[in-house]
């Protein structure tokens, strides 16, 4: 997914010392999302390859980094491409058509590549994914987390409109799984030992607030989308708004196996049944 | 098998191996009563400390200090489901953590014993987590807070002196969870999990430490203080809506820590905004006597939309510690206090050879210091000029000698 270009070129566009030139492609597919509980309703995404996959791929790159991204519509309409809290990046992608845009990001934070048009519309039917800009080592672990109601979906799939303030999502989901699914996401679930130094980003591109709480330790904030001054502020509940971001720091003091839900109690549940909504578990050795 | 190992830890723990410094009982029942403020009264799960108790929403709230070996005893009273208690935020080990699939449920007649050592001073909760939706919503969640271990009347060891405090924990209720087909939801005790369907979640009633509305009128709860009094306000929300809590404009509202952990910097704000599971810690003031209100605002985070209000009365009577400090050596008489203009600080101790007059404003920054020294003797009166602060309340130390300590409020209006 990543590709590095030649030396000679990465000399070319160097910001730091470690910066690098980056190139990637996604697809925008259509396809049929599949729930919890085998419902399947319509929905958009940005893939690795042009095969509709309900689990977005995410970017991630370095500070400072050069990115190329070429994005290539499959779908049958045009769609937007913009990437939140930046300039200059905004533009159109027709149906079948391509278009490639080269962005840098000069700050560890996370940035959300979505489609803009009928905002939030699209975003949030699938069109959103998370440009984790972070230098870190150690082992980082992203969750794109998302909420959804199914008549919604079909509407907006049949050019329909939607009205947000009638929204009672029915399925909640982490990188596109509920609850016990997003525990074989390698990407979501969260291992590491006793004093490691781990990451986990969180993206909500959904159009709820999701009130995220982690059992067992306090995390240290280390970046907020939606308010610089959070930043060190250390806790084990944490609001996340729609289309923001945070970077959390983890660093386990004990062994063990720790849950992190939803703490809005009806997010933990999937097409009204309990425990099948935005529910996983840390493992710590 | 499960309760035989629970008690053997217990004898243990208690025979010596480690001391318990504080223990508390909580009685699980599913068969309590709830009267709403619409005079309707409907069935609830919660906890309770006695058997003949009606189990309240919210639970006891426990208090512990920091450093205290806690033991709780949960004792599930009730048929159906089993019962857990999940310590939110106190970051214990997973044995303790009260999730059943991961530790252990407590079922009928038993008893489960959980083990944590108190952390950092602040506020958390408790609650079952047995399918936690329907068990939370039914009322089985309560506060807990850590006291400074030193016992102090302060935020936390170290931490801001306050002289009144008031917990308010946000919640709602749904009656349709609370009938029968939610509540008496069917539990296979060999499954490691269990699926159980809820209907949606439209609450009619939005709760302050388990009333509203006209209940919250008609009981005691509010804020006592009295003008220039220093309020450590602890803010929490178990329900699964966003809560606005707006305080008075002239509160002077500082936002200094939250889930148990001081912040690194405080947020200056009248308006606190707290999501499920949440907590946050507050100071306050009010100059005057008088009432004011704290409004606390419920609202969807789905769609954003302001669902319910509810005020929380604040009642400032009287005026607080503005005549004089002293202990065994030394005396500090601040007059006039408040003051406009200047304001004379009268200090009495024996043989003092060096003070330190520091003034800091009430975020804690030192805003005026001097040192005085060369043979003062036992009494020396230091004029502040008003015109060198801006109206509120200060505090006004005096360091003598470097082995004694006289503090006093002062305030320049």
């Amino acid at each position: 997914m990543r590709k590095l270009l030649s030396t000679l070129l990465l000399s070319l566009v160097v910001v730091s010392a470690q910066a690098a030139v980056v190139e990637d492609t996604v697809y925008i597919n259509n396809g049929l999302f599949t729930t919890v509980d085998s419902n399947t309703l319509p929905y958009t995404a940005f893939n690795s390859s042009s095969t509709f996959d309900q689990q977005n791929t995410q970017l991630f790159i370095g500070v400072g980094d050069s990115l190329y991204l070429t994005i290539i519509n499959t779908d049958t309409q045009p769609h937007g491409v913009d990437i939140t809290n930046t300039t200059g990046y905004t533009t159109t992608v027709g149906a079948g058509a391509t278009t490639t845009l080269a962005c840098q990001f000069n700050q560890t934070g996370i940035y959300i590549l979505h489609d803009h048009l009928n905002y939030p519309d699209m975003a949030y039917f699938g069109l959103s994914t998370p440009i984790v800009v972070d230098n870190f080592a150690g082992s980082i672990f992203s969750w794109n987390i998302k909420e959804h109601q199914l008549s919604f979906n079909d509407s907006i799939q049949n050019n329909g409109t939607v009205n947000w303030s009638t929204y009672y999502p029915e399925y909640f989901t982490i990188n596109g799984n509920s609850n016990p699914a997003i525990n074989a996401d390698p990407l979501a679930k969260v291992t590491g030992n006793v004093g490691d130094t781990l990451r986990i980003c969180v993206t909500n591109t959904g159009q709820s607030i999701h009130s995220i709480h982690f059992h067992g330790y306090h995390l240290r904030i280390v970046f907020s989308s939606k308010d610089a001054a959070h930043v060190d502020r250390e806790k084990d509940t944490f609001s996340v708004y729609p289309m923001e971001s945070l970077i959390l720091e983890l660093i386990p003091d004990k062994t063990g196996e720790y849950p992190v839900h939803d703490h809005n109690l009806v997010a933990v549940t999937g097409g009204g049944i309990y425990p099948n909504g935005m529910f996983l578990t840390m493992i710590i050795q | 098998m499960r309760y035989v190992l629970v008690t053997i830890l217990t004898l243990s723990l208690t025979n010596g191996v480690a001391q318990i410094d504080a223990s508390e009982l909580l009685i699980a029942r599913n068969t309590g009563t709830k009267t709403l403020a619409d005079g309707n009264a409907i069935p609830v799960m919660g906890f309770a400390q006695t058997i003949m108790e009606n189990p309240a929403i919210p639970g006891p709230t426990l208090e512990f200090y920091e450093g205290d070996s806690v033991e709780i005893d949960l004792w599930n009273f009730s048929q159906g489901a089993p019962h857990t208690v999940h310590l939110h935020g106190l970051d214990v080990d997973q044995q303790n953590d009260g999730v059943p699939h991961l530790s252990f449920e407590v079922y009928h007649m038993d008893h489960g014993f959980y083990y944590f050592k108190a952390p950092h001073a602040g506020t958390y909760l408790y609650h079952c987590h047995v399918v936690s939706s329907v068990h939370v919503q039914a009322g089985m969640y309560g506060l807990l807070i850590v006291h400074p271990s030193d016992g102090s009347q302060t935020t936390w060891n170290g931490g801001y002196d306050y002289d009144n405090s008031m917990s308010l924990l946000m919640s709602e209720i749904d009656t349709t969870w609370h009938s029968d087909s939610v509540m008496l939801h069917t539990y296979d005790t060999s499954l490691m999990v269990n699926y159980v369907a809820v209907p949606e979640y439209k609450p009619q009633f939005y709760l302050v430490n388990g009333l509203s509305d006209q209940q919250i009128a008609d009981s005691s709860m509010q804020l006592n203080t009295s003008a220039g009094a220093v309020n450590y306000l602890r803010l929490a929300n178990i329900g699964f809506k966003g809560c606005r809590v707006i305080l008075p404009s002239t509160f002077g509202t500082q936002i200094i820590d939250s889930d148990g952990r001081p912040f690194p910097n405080i947020e200056y704000s009248d308006t606190v905004l707290i999501f499920p599971g949440e907590r946050y810690g507050v100071l306050g003031t009010l100059n005057y006597e008088g009432n004011e209100n704290i409004t606390i605002e419920y609202f969807d985070m789905n769609t954003g939309i302001l669902e319910n209000t509810q005020y929380v009365p604040i009642v400032s009577s009287g005026f607080v510690g503005l005549n004089s400090s002293n202990n065994s050596n030394g005396l500090l008489t601040v007059q006039p206090n408040p003051f406009n203009q200047n304001t004379t600080l009268h200090i009495q101790s024996e043989n003092m050879n060096e003070v330190i007059i520091n003034i800091f404003d009430i975020r804690g920054q030192l805003v005026l210091s001097e040192k005085l020294t060369d043979n003062i003797g036992d009494e020396l009166l230091y004029e502040i000029d008003g015109t060198l602060l801006h109206s509120g309340i200060y505090l006004a130390e005096v360091l003598i000698d470097q082995k004694e300590r006289l503090s006093q409020k002062i305030i320049r209006y």
